[in-house]
């Protein structure tokens, strides 16, 4: 085992302990509080999902959102078929008689489930097939994918009869889980939300540490080079892509559990862009990293937007450009450099009786440094 | 038959000729060394070889397989491991990281995503062993001096144990004693694999090539022994100009 293998476990199991533990202990298993906690646990999947295509392959997503909103999207079609006897009522205010035939197969759990990942799996997928046979990279990927995500967009809206348009979904039904009546004002419900984010996170750390993530930063720092090994560089990018887009469906899905409506604001410019933010602040190198800094820049934004309404976005955006030109390896960076620090002091301490013998070993430990 | 059989190759970089009308045949097994004047088109040939540059006419075939319109990667698998001119490892990862990438005898995507974990662990340190950098095994790739960098690509190169190798300049920027076992450890691979080195340093090149190939004007100027080559009228005019 790897000591960054063992690093990252031994942070898994802390991180576990602090969402699983001692979150709900201060905040005294309250079922505001905490569906409050839950949202920013889902937000935190979507941001380790952008942290495996931009900190492992570089490839920086501003389509996130896309993916993320599909996901959220199926989920609201299933609960909003579930609140309604027939045709849901904003069908029936814009004219549409029948319920469209897209809509059908949502009536099942199951499908929603699958379509949630598996959509934005192969949307991200089909984008990405086209970009990286074309070997497109660095801040072109950027673009691409953010005109993508605005023409995707406007596009939700434009089909109101069947997404609702500019007022999303609403009115939804709570989620039947096996039997289970989701009330997501319950602890439960919470630990629901926190074992998803587990499980994505182990999904995370394992891409990381397999081949499979070697490979990513290998193409990161020099593709080129790494097609000359007989990596076929185009399917590990688009690969990453399917699987980044099929966490953010995830974490679209339960977002809309714990907001209960879905809204093309979801798809915004603006939330995509938020999304890199938290990744920045936590660090995009790290899963782990970036899922905290998701949870803790929202879990800010939380307090301060109440007192700070209108100066909120400044102090978002001020924070951001100071990460980048102070921090921009994130919180991760800042972290693993103590560390670092910390365990040099205590290599020279160790080396110190060798300081005081003749000059000949002293000159051995420098260059042994 | 030939390992390696280059036909009429042929490359324009927008008018410029830069192989022209090229031919060579190289055995399984050889160390072929390239020579030539600056611009001749060594380093072009190599290009055209491993796929970095799709050649304008002609044909490449290795192994009985035509090369030509494959990509990259494709080749790559096919045998055929490219060292660069300018040392190219990957600088923000250990020197171990680097030949687990090497590591590369199951290149597919879906293999990969399989695969936990760094791979095999006493075939690495045998070539580090080999290298001499079993002690920066640790290290960071961008900390490494100059010849330290050239010895972790070719060590990547022993790693990935392509059946053709193509060097270029293997030994810039190595000092006498770093070259000398450069050259030491290619001979160990002759037989074994096959080497094209682009070299300027003679006294290398002697102690190495099989056979020699003369490049002037990205033509084949003359092709021969060291002895046969140093001896040669033409060669001499093409270096010296007279």
């Amino acid at each position: 085992m790897t000591r960054k293998l063992s690093y990252d476990l031994l942070a898994f199991a802390a991180f576990m302990l602090v969402i699983f533990l001692v979150v709900p202990t201060v905040y005294d298993y309250d079922g505001f509080e905490l569906n409050t906690f839950a949202r920013y646990l889902s937000l935190a999947i979507v941001a380790l999902a952008l942290s495996l295509s931009w900190g492992s392959a570089g490839l920086l997503n501003l389509g996130q959102a896309a993916t993320f909103g599909i996901g959220s999207y199926a989920m609201a079609m299933h609960l909003k078929l579930r609140a309604s006897d027939g045709l849901p009522d904003f069908m029936a205010w814009n004219n549409v008689e029948t319920l469209p035939w897209i809509w059908v197969p949502f009536h099942s759990l199951g499908f929603t489930i699958l379509a949630g990942l598996l959509v934005p799996a192969a949307v991200g997928g089909i984008i990405a097939t086209f970009m990286f046979r074309a070997r497109i990279a660095g801040v072109f990927v950027a673009v691409i994918t953010l005109a993508f995500l605005v023409a995707f967009q406007l596009l939700v809206i434009d089909q109101q009869g069947m997404t609702g348009g500019q007022n999303g979904l609403t009115g939804l039904a709570q989620l039947n889980l096996f039997g289970w009546e989701v009330d997501t004002y319950s602890t439960a419900f919470y630990y629901l939300v926190a074992g998803c984010l587990m499980i994505a996170l182990a999904v995370g750390l394992y891409v990381s540490h397999s081949k499979f993530g070697l490979i990513l930063r290998a193409i990161r720092e020099d593709a080129e080079r790494t097609r000359f090994f007989g990596y076929n560089v185009a399917s590990f990018e688009t690969m990453i892509f399917c699987i980044s887009a099929a966490l953010a469906g995830w974490a679209g899905m339960l977002y809309v559990l714990v907001l209960e409506f879905a809204s093309p604001t979801y798809m915004s410019v603006s939330f995509s862009l938020a999304i890199v933010i938290w990744v920045a602040v936590g660090g995009r190198e790290s899963v782990i990293a970036a899922a905290i800094g998701a949870i803790l820049v929202n879990a800010l934004e939380g307090r301060l937007s109440d007192v700070f309404v209108e100066g909120w976005n400044l102090m978002l955006g001020v924070t951001f450009v100071l990460v980048v030109i102070f921090m921009p390896r994130g919180l991760f960076g800042l972290v693993t450099s103590m560390i670092k620090m910390a365990t040099e002091r205590v290599r020279i301490r160790s080396h110190r009786p060798h300081a005081i013998k003749p000059i000949k070993a002293n000159s051995q430990s420098e260059g042994r440094r | 038959m030939s390992q390696l059989v280059i036909e009429k190759l042929h490359v324009e970089f927008g008018g410029l000729r830069a192989v022209d009308n090229f031919d060579l045949t190289v055995e399984e097994g050889e160390i072929l060394c390239l020579l030539g004047p600056n611009g001749a088109g060594k380093s072009t040939t190599l290009d055209l070889i491993c796929g970095k540059t799709q050649p304008t006419g002609g044909s490449i075939r290795f192994q009985g397989k035509e090369l030509s319109g494959l990509l990259e990667y494709e080749r790559a698998r096919c045998g055929i491991g490219r060292k660069f001119q300018v040392p190219s490892v990957y600088k923000e990862m250990t020197v171990t990281e680097n030949l687990s990438v090497a590591q590369s005898h199951h290149p597919a995507m879906w293999k990969a995503l399989i695969t936990f974990g760094r791979g095999d662990e006493s075939s690495r340190r045998a070539v580090l062993d080999r290298v001499g950098l079993i002690e920066k095994a640790n290290e960071k790739a961008g900390n490494l001096s100059h010849g330290e960098t050239q010895w972790l690509e070719i060590a990547m190169l022993l790693t990935q144990d392509s059946k053709l190798i193509l060097m270029d300049e293997p030994t810039a920027g190595m000092t006498i004693q770093e070259t000398e076992k450069t050259a030491d450890l290619f001979r160990q691979l002759r037989g074994s694999h096959t080497l094209i080195i682009v070299e300027h340093d003679m006294s290398f090149v002697r102690r190495v090539a099989d056979r020699i190939v003369v490049m002037n004007r990205g033509a084949k100027l003359a092709e021969g022994s060291v002895a046969e080559i140093e001896n040669n009228a033409a060669v001499k005019t093409a270096y010296l100009g007279h």
